[in-house]
């Protein structure tokens, strides 16, 4: 199982879709603690952008490597953050992450009752990610 | 390439900083209010990580330009060395400063306070000068 989790957050920082996948993360036992998760990556992310050795400019977080797992940040032009942990052997996450942000374009984004920054609950964008993911090796 | 390490004791104050390559970029990018931002992000990377997985910390982050290596012992010390894209994990590294260099000349000098204010200790400096230096990843 290559992917093991999935975070969507909107370009204010919040939280808009998480799903697990497998069991090789810790489940929190706290819905909240998965927001203030979100939170603090958002603004690591923008920290990330701020402290470069370089003086050049730079993208926010890519990727972050764990001993177990790495987490991935897809940030599109819109704000929108696609986060995606996986395994240290996963290869291709960027088309993953991609791919995943297609999904919603067609089944979240395409859905006239969703309305922008709410949290997704959308079935058939539910139905075409664990589709998707299932492929994914 | 590698740019920078900094060392934090475990009130969060930099304790240690030393840049290579200066002249090379146009001017070091990082200064004191950096330091505080830096400690910032691994503090919250590492809670992450720590919400996520078993593990204690996480190991690097990259974003498109460097790259930063994390380590942290088990009293609260935290190491953190900015690199370029092209560098494997320096995490044994970063281990090997506090083992052999903190450790030895920082720790066991008799005249070091039990809390470290800044280092200003001329072997433990050259000791991280010589071993950055013979990294195959350095120039």
């Amino acid at each position: 199982m290559g992917v093991l989790s999935i975070f969507i957050l909107s370009k204010a920082g919040g939280l808009i879709y998480h799903k697990d996948f497998g069991f090789g993360l810790k489940k929190l036992n706290n819905s909240n603690d998965y927001l203030v998760i979100a939170g603090t990556f958002h603004s690591v992310h923008a920290l990330t952008t701020r402290v470069n050795p370089l003086n050049t400019h730079s993208s926010g977080l890519l990727t972050m490597e764990m001993e177990t797992c790495t987490l991935h940040c897809l940030q599109t032009l819109t704000g929108l953050k696609f986060v995606v942990v996986t395994d240290n052997n996963q290869s291709n996450v960027s088309v993953v992450s991609s791919t995943i942000y297609e999904i919603y374009s067609d089944y979240v984004m395409k859905n006239p009752f969703y309305t922008l920054d709410m949290p997704i609950r959308c079935h058939k964008f539910d139905r075409a990610l664990n589709q998707y993911i299932s492929t994914v090796e | 390439m590698i740019y920078s390490l900094y060392i934090f004791d475990r009130h969060s104050d930099c304790i240690f900083r030393r840049e290579w390559h200066k002249d090379s970029g146009k001017k070091a990018g990082i200064n004191d209010d950096m330091s505080k931002l830096i400690f910032g992000i691994c503090l919250s990377l590492r809670n992450i990580a720590r919400n996520l997985t078993d593990s204690d910390s996480f190991l690097t982050y990259s974003t498109s330009q460097y790259k930063t290596h994390y380590y942290e012992t088990p009293s609260n010390l935290k190491l953190v060395l900015f690199t370029d894209l092209l560098t494997v994990s320096l995490v044994n590294e970063l281990r090997q400063i506090y083992e052999t260099l903190y450790v030895e000349y920082v720790v066991k000098n008799p005249l070091q306070t039990t809390e470290v204010k800044t280092i200003d200790n001329i072997m433990f400096s050259m000791g991280v000068d010589a071993l950055i230096q013979s990294l195959p990843g350095y120039a």
